[in-house]
């Protein structure tokens, strides 16, 4: 969907979540579904700025630029996806560049379009699942209460409701403390096993990437939106996860996506990030 | 208003609201990687407070800070009603030096970062969605 004819939203799934590029396609199919024509847009032109959290210069303009280009989008909401970038656009950007557009997370916009969501969920899938909650965000927007009840709309799926939440409001801000992201990693191995679940539900891009190596445990790991585009019948196969837990990454992703992505980008930026070692 | 502007005219207004009294220290769950901001919570909160108006802060203070992952649950904890979780971020994008000041908690800033996420879209999105979407 092009920015060059009005939208009814824009569906902001920020910078990191090119990692995921069937999460996006996805989650933009599901909001069309239920009436929402909302265009992707995200990557570093439409950043929040929190990249440059160090120099309030770089970051601020780089907010501007994106909430002017909303603004002038036309479109009537913002519908995030990244935690980030919507406490930042309350917090930060809005206050500074006045913004045209309401600014809702998706999981508000497909709960407040159940009544339409539902009846689309029509394939089972069988699943015993733990959704992998933080303690941040739940304030903003009840994050942990909403996929979970998403996921209860779909045929097959049981979801435990347990208490453990991990700090912090997605994984990449757990990485970088020594320890802590290894203590949640085995903190949800340790729930899924207590109670034989089989799936382990994440619900933001940066715990995904981070999770999809416990599936080297015999856990299945999944996004809530893998779990909404099964039960609609829309294609959504994870590559990220594929190549994350592959022997051989070059082999998984194959010479045609290798030669797109070029090979010294490859070599530089995304190999290293793939072959990393599990925190558990 | 630029975002310079809000950082210090919100940390101004919050730092004279906030009463150091550690609160929000003892509700961190990332206390649990920093025992040092936990033996004198003032202190902590008292370093933290610092920054929010170009302090130095203190070692407890910085350190605490400095992990901050953004849980919330000390917003939940003021007793002054404050966001405290705000506050801490300003606090935090102080101490990186973010309004030209020199950086008082290391600053973990992936240069490659554009670059990687433009790598990993030319993985995942066709060219007409790299086009239409980035």
């Amino acid at each position: 969907m092009a920015m060059n004819s009005t939208p009814d939203a824009i569906f902001w799934y920020g910078c990191n979540m090119t990692r995921h590029g069937e999460v996006i396609r996805a989650s933009a199919r599901i909001l069309e579904a239920v009436g929402v024509a909302a265009a992707p847009r995200g990557g570093p032109a439409a950043c929040c700025g929190s990249p440059k959290d160090a120099n309030a210069r770089i970051n601020g303009g780089m907010a501007r630029r994106t909430v002017q280009a909303f603004n002038g989008s036309g479109a009537a909401a913002v519908i995030t996806w990244c935690p980030s970038c919507h406490m930042n656009m309350q917090d930060s950007m809005a206050p500074v560049t006045p913004t045209n557009f309401e600014t809702q997370h998706i999981t508000e916009a497909l709960w407040a379009r159940r009544a339409v969501l539902a009846p689309l969920l029509t394939q089972a899938v069988p699943a015993r699942v733990l959704v992998h909650g933080h303690l941040g965000f739940q304030g903003r927007v009840p994050i942990n209460d909403l996929v979970p009840a998403l996921l209860r709309l779909i045929p097959g799926v049981t979801v435990l409701d347990h208490p453990y939440r991990a700090p912090g409001h997605m994984c990449s801000a757990l990485a970088g403390v020594p320890g802590a992201l290894a203590d949640c990693h085995r903190a949800l191995l340790a729930v899924a096993e207590e109670n034989r679940l089989d799936t382990l539900v994440t619900i933001f891009h940066s715990c995904h990437r981070e999770a999809v190596a416990l599936e080297r445990h015999g856990l299945r790991v999944m996004n809530w939106i893998h779990l909404l585009a099964a039960a609609m019948g829309l294609p959504a196969e994870d590559a990220y996860k594929t190549w994350r837990n592959a022997q051989d990454a070059r082999a998984a992703i194959g010479d045609e996506r290798l030669t797109q992505a070029g090979e010294t980008a490859f070599a530089r930026l995304v190999e290293p990030e793939l072959g990393q070692p599990p925190v558990v | 208003m630029t975002l310079a502007d809000r950082i210090r005219d919100e940390g101004a207004r919050l730092a004279a609201a906030c009463t150091a009294c550690g609160a929000c220290v003892r509700a961190c769950p990332m206390t649990a990687y920093v025992p040092a901001a936990m033996a004198d919570i003032s202190l902590t909160a008292f370093g933290m407070r610092d920054l929010l108006t170009g302090g130095v802060g203190n070692a407890p203070g910085l350190a605490w800070v400095a992990v901050c992952a953004r849980s919330g649950v000390c917003s939940d904890a003021c007793p002054e009603h404050l966001d405290a979780a705000f506050l801490l971020r300003l606090a935090q994008m102080r101490a990186k030096g973010a309004l030209d000041e020199a950086p008082r908690i290391p600053v973990k800033e992936d240069t490659g970062f554009s670059a990687r996420v433009k790598a990993f879209a030319r993985l995942t999105l066709t060219e007409g969605e790299q086009a239409e979407w980035l």
